[in-house]
């Protein structure tokens, strides 16, 4: 396990110290730094699960080893060495009755744990901020509902990576356009099911700054172990940056330029599904995707501002190159807010990977969009199919999504 | 083995399986033809295994002494049953299918107890046995299961009818009625010895001319006036909706008003002294916008708190009307709600709030103020 | 107008010319050996014997599923099984392993050992019994005819609505999944009604309750369990299968309905399967343990009692499969309490298994290893059961590896295990044939050994975040350091191997012994219960004279006696001699049921119906047609055959045939 040294998870480290005891050999074994580890809280709502596991953990393993070690002492001591066939004893009531209660009072006083952290973990009465979440196959998406207090006055719309303030108690509604799916970041807290029809909500606090792995955990079909989700806490100045940007207007490419071709190849195919805010024709009308038209879940992506997320296509592939990746994934919280809010720029952008889901999206990441199949939801895609674009388009493409900052 | 008049029987079976093979692979596998063609080889398979079973259909083996002494056979009202089958068979060719099908029905039935019932009277000398033991056997799970469905069939219907037109108080009471008579006449059948026999028949025939009275009386009379007003209002059609300020007969004044589905409620929008107001899960203040997520059914909940009647009206947009190049405004609303009462309307905003000029929003007529609803 | 002359009641009437065949549409399949005496038979041992056989089948096919499950994932974006045909095959996998291994194999051990173990000649309806058994393998065949008309049912076993749709699912794999499992479902409580009457009615005279033997015990609460919880998943099913064909909306949350209703009845069965799969293996250790320590069972009926609890208790559990699907902090409370609750009753067995060993005098038999096996690795399967029957905790782990290890040490360890020793066990009863003791301890070992490299690191697995049910993993998340997820997922997959090794050994065991193993002994394992009060493999119809009870361990009890002085026990009698005694004492005129046409007519009838449903009418015709003269043939056909119909007659005159029963 991962050892930190933050004034938070300094009594944390405490008892892990005696987990280590009872676990020792177990630990051992463990990776370090595993992105999804659920022993590495790293804010308060998973930290008060974290602290049941360490009660629960070491007690299984204790009772765990008195069992075995009897058991061993029962095979090694009572084996045939030749010896009369014993008493046909049927058993000892008061030997039975306390091997009972024994196990009954551990359990109750787990019991007692459990219970006091299920409704300390339900509390939102002091929630600071909402954020929806809606799943479906096989990406989230994200938007802030309008709330002064962080300068979110028209509401913000993203995916992929769950942008939050450290320090903020932050509430997730979550839903979804399909299937269940389910919400996990285990750094942050347990999962939470997104139901189609239902409101579920889940209350995340980020300590630091950082990025906070996880991954859709209820079967949601197909594409199900490509849907992940990273969420990103960063600090409250950073936020406010973030926040400001996204809501910055539109940016029309110079005309001209390669990236102004890219626009109009994104208005002739993309559209159809993605919305990008602000984008206008030359008449002056919004451009308005129509993605309820195409896709059965009647969303797909928005891509307004595209290069300040680091991931796309359900944060199945890094849109940046992997030592730009590891330059943010491993900066120092304080210097973090920077590395991420720069986003991705051409240097760092991920060509192969944008590329590839450009040339063939279903080629890499398994979707209904295969025309042939698409009976049962009437034509309507579950993805985003092969658009069968040239080379040319694809530049101008890369080119265009660029500005998309 | 098989005896030779299941031999015809059992051929003639097969060439239907062949045939309706063939006709469900030349014309059309889930038509009626298909169905009646394996229903005719359903009927002469299973002809076939009763003779098999009591063996009468053996010539070789009818020795002469008990052919000379077989008994004479019974009456029988199956003939009639299956020609007037046959009669209302063709008619309904001319007329209704309801009609086709009720005469296939009745030559099935018909035909098949007419054949079972002849071949039991041959079975033996012995009247007794024949019904009892190969008649009864042979054609009792049919019998019954059959005769309890259509019973049953209609039973459900005529009461229905009582239901439909006993007003909406009184449904409960008569719902409740009926079920204590069936409970306690089950009771005085499994518990008093002396109820069965004519006293269970005579209570039984009067509960079933009360039954029949009802029926055919309510039926004639028609469903209740709410009903009836429901379905002059087209109040079953999904875009049915009055959202303004007047008053529609049923729709406004047969709603529940109570809300169950409160886990999965997104906002709730209140009125209150005349001024509207909305909540948000998460959201501690009194809002004027609310945001929905796009493309998601969202429900939003509205509770009116003032003594006067409101309705909470969704404005969402415009749509074309057809090829005409008019614009319409698309909205949708709740019915009247009284003090203190609420209401569920679910939505599933598709586009952005940037693609009409207005947005989206929430008014409720006859109060002040609006809630913005975005979707981003 | 013709007059008709009617024959007066007077006139000279001829013997009653009553057909002299007998009801039956066909001459009865009485042959006693050969194909037909196994197709048609109705002796709760063939069936017994079919039973496990093609449970064994399936338990190889699953277990190939799981192999390639394994291969996929041994490496980071593993390329042997694309998406569609993973999810298919870890979605078959669970359901053959749950549906056509476990259940079935229970229920071979109950066909074949419950009468024998309660003294009756039969179950009481033996047709039924060989209904559900054709039942089971109708629905066996339509739940893996998927894998070759389009692709198998890919929504996982528990086929989560709304993703179990026709529009998230659209191959017709779900929908041979909704109509296998309905059929297996029948089966299953056919065999439940049966098995509890056979208990309740057909005990041996003096056999009470409490001097039943613990597996007949576990075997009657699994029953209960049957009869109680296959009728929610029945319901479930009809749901789904309306949704799926006839454009229901029951899940549909657009259309008002809502997809955790799915999961409530799914659960509610579910909750109590798991139940059903391990208590048969409870019993068959409760009876392995006792004969190889040589003493009774430590508090038999508090190991009586735990079970029934457990499974009382085990209805009222469902909701913490999900704890993550919203239930809201008051339910997800009490259900964690109540899970909780159930640990105990379980821990009370585990105890009562180790202080029936102590003071014994243990032999090491293979079949007490693998029952000790199951002991230990129950253990760690129930302890970690305890970390995710708290709520909090489970939010973290449910859906992750973490879960996977816990229900195959549960399920492997705990199930498997006991089969296994159950095999080892009655194997020299059930063939007359000793299994190798030396291949058997291969078998145990390699699949001890095996078991804990496939099974033990996916614990660390789960816990470090690797979630269930995909197809790939990707080294992103598996984290840094030599011990790192790829690391474990590569052992766990050598594991599997190994463990496939293990069962290769006891198939190879089952051959070798077949061909020339060594005869088996009347009573090798100085056993305990009355299925060792005949020869083996037992006769027809059993017993040769019905036993009467006078203890709990009736059989041990008529060989040993307690020397009062030392407490130590002492041999009066052989067991083989017990055994011949029975037989010199013979009951004559034994009724047995006869064979029968109809039970497999009507299973085929009912699984060409379900194909109906999903090839339309006119199948469904077919297979009704079928269903009708199933049951036609069944009403019309006497339980017992007929004399003229039993060829040759026994050769000393006297016939040997039960009462007419079912």
């Amino acid at each position: 396990m991962e050892r930190t040294d933050s004034p938070v998870a300094h009594r944390a480290n405490t008892r892990r110290a005696v987990v280590a005891a009872a676990l020792g050999v177990f630990l051992a074994g463990c990776a370090t730094n595993a992105p999804q580890d659920v022993f590495q809280p790293k804010g308060p709502n998973a930290d008060k699960i974290n602290n049941l596991q360490l009660i629960v953990f070491p007690l299984a393993g204790i009772v765990g080893i008195i069992v075995l070690a009897l058991a061993t002492y029962i095979f090694l001591k009572f084996r045939d060495k030749g010896q009369e066939i014993p008493s046909q004893a049927h058993g000892k009531p008061v030997v039975e009755i306390t091997l009972t209660i024994v196990p009954a009072l551990i359990l109750a006083i787990v019991g007692v744990f459990t219970f006091r952290s299920v409704f300390d973990l339900a509390e939102t009465a002091d929630t600071e901020m909402v954020i929806n979440v809606t799943g479906q196959q096989w990406w989230w998406e994200y938007d802030y509902p309008a709330q002064e207090k962080y300068g979110i006055n028209t509401p913000i719309i993203t995916s992929g990576q769950l942008v939050l303030p450290v320090g903020t108690k932050v509430l997730l509604r979550e839903t979804s356009r399909d299937v269940i799916h389910s919400y996990w970041i285990p750094a942050l807290n347990g999962k939470k099911d997104a139901v189609p029809g239902r409101i579920n909500i889940l209350r995340i606090e980020a300590d630091k700054p950082g990025i906070y792995a996880g991954q859709c955990t209820e079967f949601c079909g197909l594409s199900h172990a490509n849907m992940r989700m990273e969420a990103v806490a960063l600090s409250k100045e950073d936020f406010a940056k973030w926040v400001a940007n996204q809501q910055a207007a539109y940016k029309k490419p110079a005309a001209g330029t390669k990236a102004a071709e890219g626009e109009t190849v994104f208005m002739n195919q993309c559209i159809r599904c993605h919305q990008v805010n602000g984008m206008k024709r030359d008449d002056g009308t919004p451009v308005i995707a129509a993605a309820d038209e195409n896709v059965y879940a009647g969303a797909a992506p928005n891509l307004s501002h595209l290069m300040t997320r680091n991931t796309f296509a359900g944060a199945m592939f890094d849109l940046l190159s992997e030592d730009c990746r590891d330059d943010v994934w491993e900066a120092k919280p304080e210097e973090f807010g920077a590395k991420y809010l720069a986003g991705v720029s051409a240097e760092c952008l991920n060509e192969t990977n944008l590329r590839a889901w450009l040339r063939n999206a279903p080629g890499v990441k398994p979707m209904y969009s295969d025309p042939a199949k698409l009976g049962p939801t009437g034509g309507k895609y579950r993805g985003m199919p092969n658009l069968n674009l040239t080379e040319d388009d694809i530049d101008k493409l890369v080119a265009y999504l660029l500005t998309l900052k | 083995m098989f005896s030779s008049g299941s031999k015809y029987l059992l051929g003639l079976s097969g060439l239907s399986l062949v045939a309706a093979v063939v006709y469900a692979f030349t014309v059309n596998p889930s038509d009626l033809g298909a169905i009646a063609i394996l229903g005719l080889m359903v009927v002469v398979g299973f002809v076939a295994g009763i003779g098999l079973h009591d063996r009468s259909g053996d010539v070789a083996t009818v020795e002469e002494a008990v052919a000379a002494s077989a008994p004479a056979p019974r009456d029988s009202a199956w003939p009639m049953v299956f020609a007037l089958g046959a009669a209302l068979t063709l008619l309904g060719l001319a007329t209704v299918p309801v009609v086709f099908l009720l005469g296939i029905v009745a030559m099935v039935a018909g035909g098949s107890e007419w054949i079972i019932g002849n071949w039991a009277d041959r079975a033996s000398v012995d009247p007794v046995f024949n019904n009892d033991r190969v008649r009864a056997r042979a054609i009792g799970p049919l019998e019954y299961p059959g005769a309890a469905a259509v019973s049953l069939g209609i039973i459900a219907y005529l009461f229905s009818r009582v239901m439909l037109h006993a007003p909406k108080s009184a449904g409960a009471l008569l719902f409740i009625l009926f079920a204590t008579a069936i409970v306690t006449v089950g009771f005085l059948v499994g518990y008093r010895p002396r109820f069965r026999g004519p006293v269970l028949a005579a209570v039984l025939s009067v509960g079933a001319l009360v039954l029949v009275g009802a029926g055919v009386t309510t039926g004639i009379l028609g469903e209740r006036e709410q009903l009836a007003e429901a379905s002059r209002e087209d109040f079953y059609s999904a875009e049915h909706r009055e959202c303004g300020e007047e008053e529609g007969k049923h729709f406004d004044h047969h709603a529940n008003n109570k809300v169950n589905l409160r886990s999965a409620v997104l906002a709730t929008v209140f009125v209150k002294d005349g001024k509207v107001y909305a909540e948000a899960i998460g959201l501690k203040d009194k809002l004027d916008t609310i945001t929905v997520q796009r493309a998601n059914n969202t429900n939003i909940m509205f509770r009116n708190l003032d003594e006067k009647e409101h309705r909470m009206v969704i404005h969402l947009g415009e749509a074309k009307v057809g090829d005409t190049g008019a614009v319409e405004k698309v909205e949708t609303c709740t019915q009247l709600t009284g003090q203190d009462q609420e209401q569920v309307l679910t939505v599933n905003i598709p586009k952005p709030s940037a693609a009409f000029k207005d947005g989206y929003s929430i008014t409720v007529p006859g109060a002040e103020g609006e809630v913005k609803v975005v979707v981003p | 107008m013709a007059i008709i002359e009617r024959p007066t009641s007077e006139a000279a009437v001829p013997a009653l010319a009553t057909p002299s065949a007998s009801l039956g549409a066909l001459k009865r399949p009485m042959t006693e050996s050969g194909w037909k005496s196994w197709l048609f038979t109705v002796d709760h041992k063939k069936i017994g014997i079919m039973y496990g056989t093609v449970a064994m089948f399936f338990f190889i096919v699953a277990g190939v599923e799981a192999l390639l499950i394994r291969l996929q994932l041994a490496a980071p974006n593993g390329k042997i099984l694309n998406a569609d045909v993973y999810n298919q095959m870890f979605t078959m996998h669970a359901t053959t392993m749950v549906f056509l291994f476990a259940m079935p194999m229970a229920a071979a051990f109950a066909n074949y050992f419950l009468p024998l173990q309660i003294g009756a000649r039969d179950v009481a309806f033996p047709r039924l019994n060989a209904l559900s058994l054709w039942l089971f393998v109708t629905g066996g065949i339509v739940l893996n005819l998927a894998w070759f008309l389009g692709g198998a049912a890919d929504g996982g076993w528990f086929m989560y609505a709304p993703n179990s749709g026709p529009i998230f699912s659209p191959s017709n794999g779900v929908d041979f999944w909704v109509v296998g499992l309905q059929i297996a479902g029948i089966a299953s409580l056919i065999g439940s009604i049966n098995l509890i009457v056979t208990v309740l009615n057909m005990r041996a005279p003096g056999m009470t309750f409490m001097k039943m033997p613990v597996f007949t015990w576990m075997i009657l609460v699994v029953q209960f369990l049957l009869v109680f919880s296959l009728p929610v998943i029945t319901v479930a099913l009809v749901l789904l299968m309306f949704q799926r064909e006839f454009g229901a909306t029951f899940f549909d949350a657009a259309a008002g309905g809502d997809p955790l209703l799915w999961q409530h009845l799914f659960w509610i069965f579910g909750h109590p399967e798991v139940y059903v799969l391990i208590l048969p293996a409870f019993g068959i250790i409760s009876e392995v343990l006792p004969t190889f320590a040589r003493k009774p069972l430590f508090g038999y009926p508090f190991v009586v009692f735990s079970g029934a609890a457990i499974g009382l208790v085990g209805f009222g559990v469902w909701a913490h499969h999900m704890f993550a699907s919203g239930l809201g902090p008051v339910s997800v409370a009490v259900f964690s309490m109540a899970t909780m609750a159930i640990a105990v009753p379980t821990g009370v067995k585990i105890f009562n298994w180790l202080l029936t060993m102590w003071g014994g005098k243990i032999w090491y038999t293979t079949a007490m290893k693998f029952a000790i096996g199951l002991v230990l690795l129950f253990t760690v399967g129930g302890l970690s059961g305890v970390t995710h029957a708290v709520a909090p905790s489970d939010t973290q782990q449910t859906d992750t590896y973490y879960i996977v290890a816990h229900f195959h040490y549960v399920l492997f360890g705990g199930m498997v295990f006991g089969l296994f020793s159950g095999f080892y066990y009655w194997w020299p009863k059930v063939f007359n044939r000793m299994l190798n003791e030396r291949l058997g301890s291969w078998n145990f070992w390699l699949m001890f050994v095996g078991m804990n490299l496939t099974f033990g690191p996916m614990h660390i697995l789960g816990l470090q975040g690797q979630p269930r049910r995909m197809y790939v993993w990707t080294p992103q998340r598996a984290g840094e350091g030599f011990f790192n997820l790829a690391f474990w997922n590569m052992v766990a997959s050598i594991g599997s191997f190994i463990l496939a090794t293990g069962i290769l050994v006891f198939l190879i065991n089952v051959l070798v012994t077949s061909r020339k193993g060594e005869k088996a002994e009347l009573d090798p394992w100085d056993a305990r219960t009355l299925e060792w009060l005949t020869t083996s493999p037992p006769k027809a119809h059993n017993f040769d004279r019905i036993p009467v009870v006078h203890h709990l361990d009736e059989f041990f009890h008529r060989k040993y006696v307690e020397d009062t002085a030392t407490h130590t026990m002492k041999r009066v009698a052989d067991g083989a001699d017990l055994v011949r005694a029975e037989e010199a004492a013979a009951d004559k005129h034994i009724h047995l049921p006869g064979p029968s046409y109809w039970p497999l007519v009507l299973a085929l009838g009912i699984g060409v119906l379900g194909l109906g449903t999903i090839y339309g009418i006119p199948i469904m015709v077919v297979g009704g047609v079928m269903i009708l003269l199933g049951s036609f043939g069944w009403v019309l056909e006497p339980s017992v055959a007929d004399d003229s119909e039993i060829d040759p007659p026994s050769l000393d005159g006297s016939t040997k045939e039960i009462a007419p029963l079912g």
